[in-house]
């Protein structure tokens, strides 16, 4: 047959998946949360990670915070807590927001790593405002090349 | 199919400079002219309506408003949008606004916008890089000491806002500031406005935007975050690429 279809290779097997997968989640309602906590008294951060071929970088927009305020925290292998507190307390009302009530006085995340990273050589430095993170990434095994 | 038109509240002026702050990298344009808004006092003059704008009102001092919406006072008229454009409706929504626009015979359209720049925390002062819709005007931004952007992409609002009014003849810059690309930037929009300044001959005092950055970086956060949802969704990443030599 001249329009039969060509074995699939293992790339192109992937490719199939990975755009099913993006398709599901453009189909999945987001589970939309506010960016604040009321009981804790703590707002998350606005937050990006770049994975790099030598390290990830995390970076957390930090206003109103003081460095020396700033606590970075690995959870585990995979997860990183930043805190930090807030040099004045930001409530509501200063927003002109009427109906909720309460005041902010840190901020707070955790944030996934998504490849192996060693962390007990995380660098952190703050500058304008902005919290950054480095942690070298771990490489357990090498494919020579011929 | 879908439509948007602008309705107008007030009388329009012609031969203003027509400004356009759309959410963007950095929401170097919002802040920018929302800070305008305030400087030049100005009034509401139009807003945007279209069955593709979100069912959203903007409360202010308890009385709604449409997220989009046109300022106009001192030879300005500024466009600004509370929320974040939905990407599929960024092509209707800025054709709608440049061909009232158009309507109104600017003086010159500018567009405030932000550069992403990946090292952002390490500069000081960011730097403001021009595009334009003519050569006349690329030399004018230059003869300003404005370096103009020579090859590249550009994605989002002035992207549209150029590629229109150069298919028709309309005069119209954008001003590019340095910034974070998705951390609110008041110094990018600082910078920003002193080159519109520059370019228009308009007295701008950036230091009370400068006073309050913290603040606006704190109050912006919800709307840079649906910002890059909506630019992830434009492909904005675009703009880091190098581009093909034709």
């Amino acid at each position: 047959m001249a329009n039969r279809k060509k074995k699939q290779s293992i790339y192109d097997m992937i490719r199939e998946y990975l755009d099913e997968a993006e398709k599901l989640k453009e189909g999945i309602p987001s589970t939309e949360r506010p960016s604040w906590d009321m009981r804790a008294c703590t707002l998350e951060p606005l937050s990006s990670i770049f994975v790099t071929p030598k390290e990830v970088i995390i970076t957390a927009d930090l206003p109103y915070v003081e460095p020396h305020s700033v606590k970075v925290e690995p959870i585990n292998s995979d997860r990183l807590e930043i805190m930090a507190e807030m040099k004045r307390k930001v409530k509501f009302k200063e927003m002109g927001i009427v109906h909720h009530e309460g005041e902010f006085s840190s901020f707070s995340c955790q944030t996934r790593i998504p490849v192996p990273v060693d962390m007990r050589h995380l660098e952190t430095s703050f500058k304008r405002g902005v919290l950054e993170v480095r942690i070298p990434r771990k490489r357990s095994y090498k494919i020579p090349v011929e | 199919m879908s439509t948007a038109k602008i309705i107008e509240k007030n009388t329009v002026p012609s031969e203003a400079f027509l400004v356009h702050g759309m959410p963007d990298v950095g929401l170097v344009g919002v802040i920018a002219a929302s800070h305008l808004i305030t400087e030049y006092k100005m009034v509401e003059m139009a807003y945007m309506d279209s069955e593709s704008l979100p069912p959203v009102a903007v409360l202010h001092e308890g009385l709604p408003y449409a997220p989009i919406r046109v300022f106009g006072n001192g030879g300005l008229l500024i466009t600004i949008s509370e929320m974040a454009i939905p990407a599929d409706s960024i092509q209707l929504f800025m054709r709608t606004l440049l061909d009232w626009g158009q309507s109104k015979n600017p003086k010159l359209t500018i567009s405030i916008s932000g550069m992403p720049v990946q090292n952002r925390q390490d500069i000081e002062k960011p730097k403001v890089y021009g595009v334009a819709s003519n050569a006349n005007l690329l030399k004018m931004l230059e003869d300003k000491g404005i370096e103009v952007l020579r090859e590249g992409y550009l994605v989002g609002p002035q992207a549209l806002i150029l590629r229109y009014c150069a298919e028709k003849n309309l005069p119209a810059i954008a001003l590019l500031a340095q910034s974070f690309f998705n951390y609110p930037d008041p110094e990018a929009a600082a910078a920003a406005l002193k080159e519109f300044g520059n370019v228009t001959g308009k007295k701008i005092d950036v230091a009370p935007l400068l006073e309050k950055g913290e603040e606006i970086r704190l109050r912006a956060r919800d709307v840079m975050k649906r910002t890059q949802t909506e630019m992830e969704r434009m492909k904005k990443g675009q703009e880091y690429d190098l581009p093909l030599y034709v």
